[in-house]
């Protein structure tokens, strides 16, 4: 058993923020009974659009992108059909299923969790809020493209969120869309990919049709995360080469499973990776030794269990458990 | 309070598998012998009771020799033997042993074997006392059945301490169909077995989805009776969810039968193929609602002789309605047909709705 767990459970960014980083966020610690000052909200939401190449209107923070999400479907629920996917990010699945007064869910069955896309036009024959995760968590996969996109948003009474949380490992984005089609809109997170998940920086790049509710939303987000945020913004190098490393890690570890071992490691576009496994209670196993990894069993079939990407000692302290407990099952099983 | 727990061993469930045979059944079990399988169960057995933290709370009733008594022998576990096996052991013997241990009172029935031992366990007890299930064979598909060895030593002590309990499915497999590659699975019945949902076989809890599945089989039922049309003849197959629908009208429903209701009554109860046409000649409309049975999502298998292709052909595909319960849904790959009618089978798959709660639906692939 290790000392300190090693947590690949949260999708987090194992390296941590650059010493710039650490350092805004300490100085602002000396002025932790002020309120967080509006140029620097101002400073922000213009470094966050700068980002995302949308003029800064469209822009809304919010003290995590999860919040964003649930407020979304807070306010749109009423009178609109909700339609998610299965599995699918699970805040959002709990606020759809607390908000919605008629939900529909697609199921993205295994092997290979593909969306259908004429089932998910067929349900757009009435006002609906469409909420999807592309890249999907916690498959990792892509679920739309361009194309799928744009006939999405042709749908006047429908309202299309995306929720990008991963964006900066799948290089795939459609907030260049936002500006054209009102009834588009895109939530990202700084917890992943900038390494600031202790800061909850989330935003919506929102179409016009978004504005109109969420321009009265608000929030002033903590000094420290706040100026965490613009400094991680002004130097967004230091995130792409840890993303780098990120991709890197990732593919290694799916090499070195899909060599080895006979049950499937998905393709992913995220930070983490779906993996099948015939072990039972691998997720208690892990932990036994120290490794935090997601059970996926209130969304998937038993035996879907999801590892975040860490850096390289604790990807080499997970790949080397993972196959000796499935070693060991062989030999008992047999 | 001491609790009283029986324990009966099957001693050739799982021998199959460890030289590739699918199950033991009648001759299968003296091939299995020859092909020099090893018994399984007793290493499972021991594994349980090493487990347990509570022994201290509980008295031990055993069935004799290699069904019990042999792999309690040297534990730091008290026991007394209950009723005599001679020779082989066979289902006669697990059955027996079962109704005369409830005869000595015992509160829990903790049993090592495959689908086939719990259907013998559910023959002899049925719903009289509650059980733990742990699986001696390779595979299992009923969900009576524990995850693991150490799962079943948790619900024997959640037990102990005092839980509620729920009824889970035990499932009647064609062994004969299974070593031919094809799944072929009734509803058998259901026992009783501690509600810890998330140490049972394939029935994980929905954690972080508040709600228990007694409480989602509500939702469903109310949402689908408020959704009725009374002018519709409704089948409802077998399975607790569907059990829920005709509590909620407040008509009875047998578990593992077709029944009909039209108009918010009953109009027929455990119905055959052919009662099932008879009214098809009365009643102009009629839809079917159906559950996945298993843990393998089939809504229509060849196991269920009453929806045969006849009348599901009389309902069409439109008239089909699919309620599971979320934490079961999301087990599932797909759902899945297997009608014996490939043409059938066929035209049933692609998507289907499958109402998961209060105006709550999910789209699900249907695969045949």
């Amino acid at each position: 058993m290790l000392k300190e767990p090693i947590k690949l459970n949260m999708n987090e960014v194992a390296y941590p923020p650059s010493k710039e980083i650490i350092e805004s966020a300490r100085k602002s610690l000396m002025d932790l009974n002020r309120y967080s000052e509006p140029e620097d909200i101002e400073r922000l939401l213009g470094l966050l659009a700068d980002y995302s190449g949308v003029p800064k209107k469209h822009i809304i923070q919010s003290p995590g992108s999860d919040l964003l999400l649930r407020e979304i479907i807070h306010t749109y629920s009423k009178g609109r059909k909700i339609v998610i996917v299965s599995p699918s990010f699970f805040p959002t699945v709990q606020a759809a299923k607390q908000f919605a007064t008629k939900l529909i869910s697609i199921r993205l069955s295994p092997p290979d969790f593909d969306l259908n896309p004429d089932l998910l036009l067929d349900q757009l024959n009435e006002p609906c809020l469409v909420i999807l995760d592309n890249p999907n968590n916690p498959t990792g996969k892509i679920l739309l493209d361009r194309k799928m996109v744009g006939s999405i948003v042709d749908h006047r009474d429908v309202l299309i969120v995306v929720d990008e949380a991963y964006y900066e490992f799948s290089g795939v984005t459609f907030a260049d869309m936002v500006q054209e089609h009102p009834n588009l809109a895109i939530t990202r997170t700084m917890d992943k990919a900038f390494s600031l998940a202790g800061a909850r920086i989330g935003y919506m790049i929102a179409g016009e049709a978004f504005l109109d509710a969420f321009s009265s939303f608000y929030m002033i987000l903590p000094r420290p995360s706040l100026c965490a945020a613009i400094q991680a913004l002004k130097n967004p190098d230091y995130m792409r080469r840890n993303v780098c490393r990120v991709i890197a890690e990732r593919e290694r570890i799916w090499n070195v499973l899909n060599d080895n071992l006979a049950v499937p490691v998905y393709k992913s576009m995220t930070n983490f990776l779906l993996i099948k496994t015939d072990v039972p209670d691998m997720v208690g196993k892990l932990a036994d030794i120290g490794i935090l990894i997601s059970d996926l069993s209130n969304q998937l079939p038993s035996g879907f269990i999801r590892v975040s990407i860490g850096n390289r000692e604790e990807n080499d302290a997970f790949i080397t458990g993972y196959m000796k407990i499935c070693e060991t099952y062989s030999k008992e099983k047999f | 309070m001491k609790r009283k727990i029986g324990l009966i061993v099957n001693p050739v469930a799982g021998m199959g598998g460890t030289v590739g045979l699918k199950g033991t059944d009648g001759e299968m079990y003296k091939k299995a012998l020859e092909l020099g399988a090893k018994p399984v169960t007793p290493e499972r057995t021991k594994d349980v009771l090493s487990h347990i933290r509570t022994k201290d709370r509980i008295t031990l009733f055993v069935a004799p020799g290699k069904m019990g008594e042999r792999h309690v022998e040297g534990t730091d576990m008290p026991y007394t033997v209950i009723g005599k096996v001679a020779g082989d052991t066979a289902a006669e013997d697990t059955k027996r042993i079962s109704e005369e241990m409830v005869n000595s009172g015992i509160e829990l029935l903790v049993f090592v074997g495959g689908d086939g031992t719990a259907r013998d366990i559910y023959d002899a007890i049925n719903s009289k006392i509650s059980v733990v299930a742990v699986p001696g064979g390779v595979k299992v598909f009923s969900s009576v059945f524990s995850v693991s060895a150490r799962a079943a030593a948790e619900m024997i002590e959640a037990f102990v301490e005092s839980t509620d309990v729920t009824e889970e499915e035990v499932l009647d497999i064609d062994e004969n169909a299974f070593r031919e590659g094809r799944l072929a699975s009734r509803l058998y019945g259901y026992l009783l077995v501690p509600n810890v949902k998330k140490l049972l076989q394939g029935a994980k809890e929905a954690s972080g989805i508040s709600g228990s599945s007694v409480e989602w089989k509500k939702e469903i039922a109310v949402y689908t009776v408020e959704e009725m049309d009374k002018r519709v003849l409704y089948l409802l197959g077998p399975g607790t969810t569907l059990k829920a629908i005709s509590d909620e009208l407040g008509v009875p429903k047998t578990l593992l039968g077709i029944d009909a209701i039209f108009e918010g009554k009953s109009v027929g109860r455990d119905l055959n193929e052919k009662g099932i046409l008879e009214l098809f000649d009365k009643y102009e409309k009629r839809k079917v609602i159906l559950t996945p049975i298993g843990g393998n999502g089939f809504i229509l298998g060849r196991g269920s002789k009453q929806l045969s292709t006849e009348v599901i052909k009389q309902v069409d595909r439109e008239n089909i309605m699919v309620v599971a319960t979320r934490d079961k849904i999301n087990m599932l790959d797909c759902l899945r047909v297997d009608t014996g009618d490939l043409d059938l089978d066929r035209l049933l798959s692609g998507y289907m709705e499958v109402t998961v709660g209060y105006k709550e639906k999910m789209m699900v692939k249907v695969r045949c």
